[in-house]
């Protein structure tokens, strides 16, 4: 077996017992969820009552519960590793660290899609924003963002997950660097929702899959010498 | 102009925080010799 | 020592220069006495970057290498730098309160990308205190500030973007001092400003270099003293049991 079938191979076994755990684990994906649709709530409670008002700042209240919501979802997707030991044990076996890097970031990924993509809806509803036919390039503005925040978080997730002070530190590491995901994130989701009329939405696109691509090679490189922690 | 008291205030906490960061690393390390010079001190009494 | 006398200079340097902006050149036609803040913001904005490509570069030699006193090199780049970028902050906003009547300006790109600047390297730093063991602060301070310093360009481009696809930049541009058609003088002055500061740079780089070598020698004095304490103890519980055993 080549060495990219072989960590391919582990990438996928990786992601899905991942996506398994998230599964079975109903409870705490669900509560990420929840929280992430109660800080939307509380966003209308901050910025409103004028539904004007909210309807414009809805595209940042997205992202930002987004990111509020992928920060527990990132340190979440590394806490059972981090509380079996299973990190030490994989540094022992002589397998490809960025296959590992790769599996867990799929799995985020695929975690911050969902989150993001159930979000949408409630979005629509408390922020009066129709969304009709703009739901194609809005989940792909969506999937871009959730592709970046995934690719740096799994790293600093596994770099802070068994830190003192970790529920600090993986969010005061993760918000400087995901600013500029949030600002094209934001951006773009305006683009899409108002029909792009200055025509900004390809340079967001490529802005969001410029970060994607940079984020994914150094997490991919640096994965490793975070393992042998 | 009013401007002065800002320029003022640039140059003064600029130039007075590179001031207090060379005294403060000056103290730093003259600290860490000290102690480092106990520490080769006891290993010889100790011989 | 050679350290002391770069240091000699590089007061002399500062003091010249500051003079010199302050009171050797005019004031601008438009911005007033403002301009001068000019001289020292650039300057500090300009080693702030200078110092997180140290720490940058200094963090990926130490993970090919190892060797730890590359990591007191990152570690020296990141604590110089947060110094020069709170500078450069400080430095913008006290040229912006005159020019633009506003302390900050979210349209400015280059103030918002330095304040990002602030937290990325204030977390580095927070990070390597929370970390205690040498080798593996090292690991992950180098991984954080690869990334930190990857991040920047991105940064840029987003917040620039962000001003405006199509519009150009504003009359209270800071970056006009930049500009081929400024006066010569001030071109000079800030010449003379960055070259005094980069000194300055030098020297607190290998000051902070010296600490940082010096107190990983004491960190490791003092764990050894506590390994060999341990072996001590053990050594001894062992002769105590002999007899019973």
């Amino acid at each position: 077996m080549s060495d990219l079938r072989r960590g391919l191979t582990v990438a996928v076994a990786i992601a899905r017992k991942d996506a398994i755990s998230e599964l079975r684990g109903r409870q705490a994906a669900g509560s990420t969820l929840f929280f992430a649709a109660i800080v939307l709530l509380l966003f209308g409670f901050a910025l409103g009552p004028d539904s004007q008002r909210l309807a414009e700042a809805a595209p940042g209240l997205l992202w930002l519960a987004i990111v509020f919501g992928g920060l527990l979802t990132m340190a979440r997707l590394h806490q059972l590793e981090a509380d079996d030991g299973a990190f030490e044990q994989l540094a022992l076996y002589p397998v490809d660290r960025r296959a590992i890097y790769a599996g867990k970031a799929l799995a985020g990924a695929a975690a911050m899609l969902v989150l993001g993509g159930l979000l949408l809806p409630v979005v629509a509803i408390l922020y009066g924003i129709p969304i009709g036919a703009a739901w194609l390039p809005l989940l792909a503005v969506v999937v871009l963002g959730a592709i970046g925040f995934a690719a740096i978080g799994t790293a600093y997730a596994g770099l802070t997950v068994r830190m003192r002070a970790r529920e600090v530190m993986l969010p005061l590491l993760m918000l400087p660097i995901v600013a500029p995901l949030l600002l094209a994130a934001v951006k773009a989701t305006v683009a899409t929702l108002g029909g792009d009329p200055l025509g900004e939405l390809g340079s967001w696109l490529q802005l969001l899959v410029a970060f994607d691509v940079i984020m994914l090679v150094v997490g991919a490189g640096t994965y490793g010498f975070l393992l042998e922690d | 102009m009013t401007n002065v008291e800002f320029v003022i205030a640039a140059y003064g906490v600029i130039l007075g925080g590179i001031a207090l960061y060379t005294a403060f690393l000056a103290r730093r390390i003259r600290i860490a010799q000290e102690a480092s010079h106990r520490l080769d001190g006891d290993v010889d009494e100790a011989r | 020592m050679k350290t002391r006398m770069l240091g000699f200079v590089a007061l002399i340097a500062v003091v010249g220069a500051a003079i010199n902006g302050l009171f050797v050149v005019p004031a601008d036609l438009n911005q007033g006495d403002a301009q001068r803040v000019m001289y020292v913001h650039v300057a500090s904005a300009w080693l702030a970057y200078a110092s997180f490509g140290v720490t940058a570069l200094a963090g990926l030699a130490y993970l090919v290498r190892r060797d730890l006193r590359l990591d007191a090199l990152a570690l020296a780049g990141a604590e110089v730098g947060v110094m020069f970028t709170a500078f450069a902050i400080w430095g913008g906003m006290m040229w912006g309160k005159p020019v633009w009547g506003v302390y900050w300006q979210w349209e400015d790109p280059r103030l918002t990308t330095t304040a990002l600047l602030l937290a990325l390297y204030v977390g580095y730093l927070l990070l390597r205190r929370l970390t205690d063991d040498p080798a593996r602060r090292a690991a992950r301070a180098a991984v954080v500030g690869l990334i930190a310093a990857v991040d920047i360009p991105i940064v840029h481009f987003s917040v620039i973007w962000w001003r405006g696809l199509h519009q150009g930049p504003t009359i209270g541009d800071p970056s006009k001092i930049l500009n081929p058609s400024a006066p010569l003088q001030f071109v000079l002055a800030l010449l003379a400003m960055l070259g005094a500061f980069t000194l300055v740079w030098v020297y607190l780089l290998i000051r902070r270099y010296q600490l940082a070598r010096l107190e990983w020698h004491l960190e490791d004095d003092a764990r050894r003293g506590r390994v060999e304490a341990a072996r001590r103890g053990a050594v001894g519980a062992v002769g105590v049991e002999e007899p019973a055993g």
